[in-house]
Parts: C-alpha cells; structure tokens; sequence
C-alpha cells in the first residue's frame, strides 16, 4: 500500500491540529479575470500614449521610451500587487477533514472559519474550470442544509485529491466509518454507467426551447422594423440583443454537453459541461422532491426535463440553475431509469403505467383523481388533467395540458400540508392542496380538488408522511443498509 | 372547552382551540391607527376645500375620500371577530393543525418531526394585551406556520411542548 502512488494511498481524516492547503496556483486560476482586465487597461492606455506620443511630438525616442518605461513599471508593479495578494490568499485558506467536520479558514483581512457537520452534507460536485482543467486542478464544493446559504468551496485542489476527498466527505456522511481495523480509510466508489445524452440531442433540446420562440419574436420585430422605416440603423442597435440570444444558446449547449449519469454506492452521479466540466454526487435520500416537465415544443420528439429539488441547492442561483437539472432533455425510457435511481421503490406494482399516466394524463387511468367538473368554471381546458396519486412511497401530482408537469415527492421527505380554499372555490365545492418541500425548482401542488377528496388527501398525507418518518429515521443511509456492499467496494478500490 | 367556529376544510374529527378572544382587540387598534394615518392624509383636500384655499376642488371628491376609508375600517370592524374565531390549531400525536381565513381559507398541518425552530415574538401591543405569536419553520420556505393571538402563558406551554415533541420525533431533512 505504502508504495503505490499518491492517488492510491487511502484516505485518512486529519487530527485537530492537521491542516492542508489548497494548490498555490488557485488563487490565479480564480483571479485571472482581474489579472487579464487590468493588463488590458493598463496596457492599452500606455500603448495608445507610445503611438500617439509618437504620431504627433515626431521627436521618436525620448518620450516613446518613457512611456515604454512606465509601461513595464506599471506591469512589474501589478504583477507584484498580484502575486503578493495571490500569495496572501494562498497562505492564508487552509482545510482540515475531520472525523465529524470539514473546516476551511480563509480570508486575509476579514477572516472567515467555516465548519460543517459531514453528516448534514447534502450534496457534492467537483467543478473543473476551463482554466482549471489546464492545471489539472478541481474545486470541491459542497452543500450543507443551511437554509440556502452559500455552499462551501475548496478551490484548487489536484483532480484526484479532489476526487479522494469526495469519497472521504461521501462515505462519512453515509456513516461508513465503522471498519475496525482502519477506522480512517476509505477506499474511493466505483461508478457504474447509467445513461448519456448525445450532442444532438442536447443541441435538439436547445433548438426547440422557449429560447428559439424569444429568438423568432426578436428577429421578426426587428426585420419588420428595418424593413416599415427603410433604416438600418435598427439592424445595428439589435446586434447586442442577437449576441444575448447567442449567449443563451451557446449557455445551453457547453453547459448540459457530454451530459451522463452514473450511479455509484455513495449516490447519483451527473456529469455535464463542454469547457467547464462538472460532477455532481447526490447521495441517496439527498432528494427531496422530482418534477417532470414537457413542453408543447418538445411534445413530438417526447422529450421530458427532469428537475430535483436538493436541500442546500436552493437559493444557489450562482451556477446558472443548471444544478437542480437531473436530466435535461430525455426519453420516456430515460426519465422511467432516472425516476428507478431516485426512488428504487415506487410503491406500486406497475410503475411504468403509472408514471406514464402521470405523465400523459388526461383522465383517471391508473388511480389519479382529477378535478371534478365544477373546475371547468377555473381550468377550462386543464380540468382532467390536474391530477394526483398516492403510491406506497410517493404522491404523484400531475398539473397542466400545455405545459406538461409531474411532481413525485416521497412521503418520508414532506416537510408540512396546506389546504387553501378562495371564496370562488368554495361556491364551487373546491379546495387545493399543497404540499410544502424544501426550497428548490418544485412547489407541489394539487388544484382544484374536489373538497372531499382534497380532504381526504389532507389527512391520508398528514398520516402515511408520519409513518414513513418513523422507517426512515436515518440520516446515515449505508450505516444500517447492505452491508454486503462492503467488501465488493474495498476490493474495487485497491 | 371553547371550540374555534368551524368551516367547510376542517379535516373530521378535529377539535380546533381558538385564540385568545383580545387579538380582537389588537387588530381593532391596529386597524384604527391604520385608519386614523390614511384618513389624515385623506382630509387634506376636504380641509383645503372647507377653508376656501381650494376652492377649485370638486366637493364630492374631497368628501368621497375620507368617506371611503371609513367605510372600508366599518367593514373591517365587523370582519375581525369573525376572522379571529376562524383562527384555530389543534395538537395532534404527530403534527400540529393550523387554520385561518373566512373568505380564503386554509388549513396547515405541521408535523412536529419537521419543525427546524420555533419563534415567540411580542410586540408592544402585543405586550400591552399579554398575547404572543407563534411561528414554526421547517426546511421548507412554503411552511407559512403562524399562529397570532395566543395567550402569553399558552405561547410559552406549546412552545415547550413543540419543542420537546419535536426532539422526540426529529427526523433528517
């Protein structure tokens, strides 16, 4: 074991006073930004000087020189200040990975010491920059259930140090420490191959999206614009709305490109990203509800979104939203092997039918209960379609015949019911019901029920998510399960 | 023992306790002040009007205003009881039931397992009538759990009581 190479000594979790620092070349792969804008400002200015001292004294080489003087002045200077403050930065971030906690210290002036409990870590993604990827660095960034707080981050680390710690952070958290004769070691997960997306289709689902509507709508008022007053002025002042367009498509495709999952013992694994490249570990039970979702573009190719709401992903809006996605645009095929990683137990013996009722609608097939007719009067066209279902382990909510949506919340992750009730629906014999979840993409909700029905809904939720908290006390969910998985693991990773 | 007034979502078989009776009150005096603010404002025209300054300003409109505003604190006035004696929770073995509302209605059942912290605020009025407010949060931002117009001592008695159901049924995220 001792000789074999960095990335296969197994891990050993630090004692109080072990700390670490992040690469020493983090802080330029952060801050690179900066570095590229004020060069750029400073350089331009200075060579414009060198020409236009030139152009206009004629007298060539005094003044030219001077100002090539301050030039490598002031780039000596900013290259100082830099890597002074780079330096200072570096020196001062160090993180410790402790049997119950992960601290990370930061900060020069205002100093920050951040601790988290490993068994609250939510969720775990190893992002690769593109200029990161160049260094062969990662950054380890991982969300604690704070309420939507920032997520802790360690950036840079080396990719498989990176990786190491991941699995550490996972299998403490999955309560795995419990090998008597190495109590600190812990052997990385395997992965196992579950499902890719083609380029095409992620282009596809770029192509035929609310974006592309935007775009036609843009393109069309602008033309008409150009063309009524004959200027082409307006051509030109529409070239920053063309570039934003631009944007959200090149947005749409790099960030969900080579999109896959991958199921390993310490939870999902998404992999996406074409120039920053991204893995995103959700440990089982980390998921506290899914929503599917198709819309009327994407109807006959059959693709359906698949959304989760994670709790610590929240408010997180930093990476463009992408990180709620579980599955960009998939099959009915695909969203049925997701919807078998998120909930192996469906609760009822036909899964398949039943989910495609959910998802297809309309009607009362395969035990939904829609609106009772009165509805007409609020969802015209929706009424037989807004829907629920209650399986063994999850309420099914279908709503919308437009947009198409599916929201499953496991019954052990409810967190509380409401039932509201307007004074049109209650001339109307409706109520609704709504089922309150962590914060995150998906609001469960039921419209317009009928008032028994939703009663009755109230009620056998209130008991049956009772009764699942009871079986699902567990926070550590591989301290109690399978411990067959064990050995299988520990020889995969020698 | 007192019964909240009942409503058409009442889950069966619950019996719902009503708040103490002098939130009435709060609100009475919240509203009132509320009023008083609006109709100040409201009353300048009509003084203006009154006093010549303005004499330009269409009398019906400088009357109208003020008019208004004490029409709808009227109606407050009537509605407030009602609303108070729709406010009613009841504790369950497992949750906690919450309801409100006369013309929007809602019921809301926390369990007691879900609830992150419990907050008991007093503010002056508050104070002055010896009643709190109880709000419960869980991980969930849509749980909107608040109960006004308790007694001070009752606040107190569930806020223990939620406090110590909820360490004994805790469960994760």
């Amino acid at each position: 074991m001792s000789e074999q190479f960095f990335q296969e000594q197994p891990f050993r979790t630090d004692a109080p006073e072990q700390w670490h620092r992040v690469h020493p070349v983090s802080p330029l792969v952060r801050g690179w930004v900066a570095v590229v804008a004020v060069m750029f400002v400073f350089g331009r200015n200075s060579l414009d000087s060198i020409f236009s001292g030139d152009g206009i004294e004629g007298a060539l080489p005094t003044p030219g020189g001077m100002a090539f003087l301050i030039m490598v002045l002031v780039v000596a200077a900013s290259a100082v200040i830099f890597g002074l403050a780079f330096f200072l930065s570096w020196r001062f971030t160090r993180y410790q990975v402790t049997d119950d906690h992960v601290h990370i210290n930061s900060g020069v002036v205002f100093r920050q010491q951040r601790r988290a409990r490993i068994d609250r870590v939510q969720a775990i993604d190893v992002v690769q920059p593109l200029l990161a990827r160049a260094f062969g660095l990662a950054e380890l960034k991982f969300d604690v259930a704070d309420g939507g707080k920032s997520a802790m981050r360690l950036s840079f680390l080396k990719l498989a140090e990176a990786k190491r710690l991941r699995a550490a952070i996972l299998a403490r958290a999955a309560g795995l420490s419990v090998d008597p004769l190495a109590p600190t070691e812990v052997a990385e997960a395997p992965e196992s191959h579950v499902l890719a997306l083609k380029p095409a289709r992620i282009i596809g689902a770029a192509v035929f999206s609310g974006t592309t509507v935007t775009a036609l709508l843009v393109v069309g008022a602008v033309v008409v614009a150009t063309v009524w007053s004959g200027e082409l002025g307006i051509l030109v002042a529409a070239v920053p709305l063309f570039i934003g367009l631009a944007a959200s498509y090149w947005k749409a495709i790099t960030g969900d490109f080579n999109f896959r999952i991958a199921l390993s013992p310490d939870g999902i694994r998404l992999h996406y990203g074409l120039l920053e490249t991204r893995a995103q570990t959700i440990p089982p039970g980390r998921i506290q509800a899914v929503g599917i979702s198709q819309g009327p573009m994407w109807r006959p190719f059959g693709w359906y979104k698949v959304h989760v709401n994670v709790a610590g992903y929240g408010a997180d809006s930093s990476d463009h939203g992408s990180r709620t996605v579980m599955l960009p645009a998939g099959t009915l095929a695909e969203v049925m092997a997701v919807l078998g990683l998120v909930f192996p137990d469906p609760g009822v013996e036909n899964p398949f039918e039943v989910f495609t009722a959910g998802l297809k609608g309309p009607g009362n097939r395969e035990g939904f209960v829609h609106s009772p007719p009165s509805a007409r009067w609020l969802d015209p066209f929706a009424w037989r379609y807004n829907a629920f279902r209650a399986t063994q382990t999850a309420l099914l909510c279908r709503h919308g015949r437009i947009v198409r949506r599916l929201q499953v919340v496991p019954h052990e992750r409810t967190q509380s019911l409401g039932l509201h009730q307007g004074p049109l629906m209650a001339v109307l014999g409706l109520a609704s019901f709504e089922l309150h979840s962590t914060v995150g993409p998906i609001r469960p909700l039921v419209r317009h029920m009928s008032v028994a029905n939703s009663l009755a809904l109230f009620n056998e939720q209130a008991a049956r998510a009772a009764t699942a908290r009871r079986i699902h006390r567990d926070e550590k969910w591989l301290a109690s399960a399978a411990p067959q998985e064990l050995p299988e693991e520990t020889e995969n990773g020698d | 023992m007192p019964k909240s007034q009942s409503h058409s979502i009442d889950p069966e078989g619950v019996v719902f306790l009503p708040v103490s009776g002098k939130l009435v009150i709060a609100r009475f005096i919240t509203a009132v002040i509320g009023a008083l603010l609006v109709l100040a404002i409201t009353a300048v025209p009509l003084i203006l009007h009154r006093s010549g300054v303005w004499a330009g300003y269409p009398a019906w409109l400088a009357w109208l205003a003020p008019i208004i505003v004490v029409v709808i604190l009227l109606w407050e006035m009537i509605l407030i009881p009602r609303q108070v004696r729709a406010i009613g929770y009841a504790e369950r073995d497992d949750d906690l039931l919450i309801r409100g509302g006369i013309m929007f209605r809602r019921v809301m059942v926390v369990p007691y397992g879900r609830m992150q912290y419990v907050d008991v605020t007093m503010g002056p009025l508050e104070r002055m009538l010896g009643l709190s407010t109880i709000h419960l949060h869980t991980a969930s931002p849509g749980t909107n759990a608040l109960l006004n117009g308790l007694p001070a001592a009752e606040a107190g008695r569930l806020r223990e009581q939620l406090s110590a159901r909820g360490e004994a049924k805790l469960a994760g995220l």
